[in-house]
């Protein structure tokens, strides 16, 4: 048998007494030990601090929203009364509810094909362990400020640069979704699990091919799962972007309310209320598939 | 004369990987690697042992570039590793097999596929559609056929067992036509029986290809049972390297000897 260096002199001579002695395992603090044990426990200092501050900011909300339960019951009549001429509904204009729908669905379809493929573009630059450090920091600040204006003022944004009609609620549509879902695109890949990672960067394959074999195959279901819940606010997201004339029921519907044509307006609220249920169920079915 | 780094008679052959006073720290932390000196030659089946935290998996990171080195001359096949050209890096990476002790396949892709991204490095830059030739196709059924698993190739990965999956791991790493094959603890997952065979397998490609293969390994029998030579590592340092036939159970305990508190240190700086 051969050895480099059997007897190696690693040890500090004031050290030597401790190897021969018992093993001394760390120790768990007695009053910790006595704590974790009790089935009541004295709550620790920061809990007792941040319950009344938690409680405090919420009162604060209240006061400041102008919260007033006695609006609200005085609001309820009215409400009922508003409910009440909407029953009931008119169905003698199903052909324009129908069509302005198909519409809504068609733009929301668009706007969530070209928003997915935009997010994923984007999402690669946005992943951390994907991108370089010069191109993840630009991106991520990039999706912060679209996620922080509402989709509206894109509509309205486009609304003036392409005209009245569809295309401006698509074109508002698929740059909101870079910031909603670009984000959770980017997460998704970088919470892939990193072994498969590795094994194929060490079989030598380029970036892209890593990303290509070794990241999207994981993050799949992830992507066509957040893909449809996109699809779901879009669809949900046309009938208001309609409201600033960016095409859709939207337009339909405030018109309906602003004649008091009430009959009409509760045809198209339960028109829509089927339409993103039936979609809801649909994409929430294969969802569950594919996971 | 008896060679410090391989423990036997000097022999005729050329070593394919050769490692001379590697030094290897994680930041300011401490020596994980210490002056290693290792040869590996074509054919045989080299045991890595040593205890949690003696620097095993650092040693095998460094012969593929996934660890810095500090000092000392690392060569794998003919590349200096401390001085690679751009671009080199892949193609050395393309020449080792690598086999994980989670397996690391894409649970979600076939077996097949999992075996095609082996030859990945010569798939050519345009392959945005994902087809491999029928050549590539035809080879890595061959690699399944090898380890014995051609029957489960359209399935998903993930549906298979722990020693199915490391046959596929195997069969991927051994469609890189490697020159080496690393692999870092194999069976630490596996029951006694599966881990017989996966080593019975890596020792019969070193065998049969002619190439060095290096398996870390826990286990002490194993080792003794299905390697050509034992390296043994404690603290970073090469303490045991000998010929398997040489050396018993008894001889490797130093390896596995107490620690004193560098020895926990160390294992803080080791994933």
């Amino acid at each position: 048998m051969t050895t480099t260096s059997p007897d190696r002199p690693r040890q500090v001579p004031g050290r030597a007494p401790r190897r021969s002695g018992p093993v001394v395992q760390p120790q768990l603090d007695p009053r910790e030990r006595e704590r974790l044990e009790s089935a009541f426990r004295v709550p620790r200092a920061r809990f007792l601090l941040g319950v009344p501050m938690a409680l405090v900011l919420l009162v604060w909300s209240f006061v400041g929203a102008e919260f007033d339960f006695l609006k609200l019951g005085e609001g309820a009549v009215n409400m009922g009364d508003f409910l009440s001429r909407m029953f009931p509904p008119t169905w003698d204009k199903l052909d324009v509810i129908v069509e302005l729908l198909v519409e809504t669905l068609q733009m929301a379809i668009v706007g969530t094909v070209l928003g997915a493929v935009l997010s994923l573009v984007v999402a690669f630059g946005a992943s951390s362990n994907i991108a370089p450090r010069w191109l993840y920091y630009p991106t991520r600040w990039v999706m912060n400020v679209i996620r922080s204006l509402p989709d509206l003022v894109f509509a309205l944004m486009f609304v003036s640069a392409v005209g009245l009609g569809p295309f401006a609620g698509i074109l508002a549509m698929t740059i909101g979704s870079i910031g909603s879902i670009g984000k959770v695109f980017a997460e998704a890949m970088e919470a892939v699990d990193t072994g498969p990672v590795t094994a194929i960067q060490a079989a030598g394959a380029s970036r892209r091919q890593v990303v290509q074999y070794g990241v999207l195959p994981q993050a799949g279901p992830l992507l066509v799962s957040y893909t449809l819940l996109l699809f779901e606010g879009n669809v949900r997201g046309a009938t208001i972007l309609g409201m600033v004339g960016a095409g859709g029921i939207g337009l339909e519907l405030t018109t309906a309310m602003k004649m008091y044509d009430y009959g009409h307006l509760s045809a198209i609220v339960i028109c829509i209320i089927v339409l993103v249920t039936l979609i809801d169920q649909a994409s929430a079915i294969i969802r569950k598939r594919i996971t | 004369m008896t060679s410090p780094a391989t423990g036997e008679v000097s022999a005729a052959r050329l070593p394919l990987v050769s490692v001379r006073g590697l030094k290897v720290a994680y930041g300011d932390g401490p020596l994980v690697l210490d002056g290693v000196d290792l040869d590996l030659f074509p054919g045989e089946l080299v045991a890595l042992l040593g205890s949690s935290g003696s620097g095993k998996s650092t040693l095998m990171k460094c012969l593929t570039g996934f660890a810095p080195i500090d000092a000392g001359q690392v060569r794998v096949s003919g590349y200096d590793l401390t001085n690679l050209r751009r671009g080199q890096l892949r193609t050395v990476r393309a020449s080792v097999g690598q086999v994980f002790q989670q397996f690391n396949l894409v649970g979600r892709l076939s077996v097949l596929t999992n075996v095609l991204t082996g030859a990945l490095h010569d798939a050519g830059p345009i392959n945005l559609s994902g087809r491999f030739t029928s050549a590539h196709r035809k080879h890595a059924l061959e690699r399944l056929d090898r380890v014995g698993i051609a029957h489960k190739a359209t399935e998903q990965a993930r549906t298979l067992s722990g020693g199915q999956q490391q046959r596929v791991a195997i069969a991927r790493a051994l469609m890189q036509r490697p020159q080496l094959i690393l692999a870092d603890e194999p069976v630490a997952s596996l029951d006694p029986r599966m881990s017989h065979s996966v080593m019975d397998l890596l020792h019969e490609i070193a065998r049969e290809d002619g190439i060095p293969v290096l398996v870390s390994l826990h286990e002490l029998p194993l080792a003794l049972a299905h390697s050509d030579r034992i390296v043994g590592l404690r603290h970073g340092e090469v303490l045991v390297c000998a010929p398997t036939h040489d050396l018993d159970a008894a001889g490797l305990d130093l390896l596995y000897a107490r620690d004193d508190e560098d020895g926990d240190r160390d294992d803080d700086h080791v994933a």
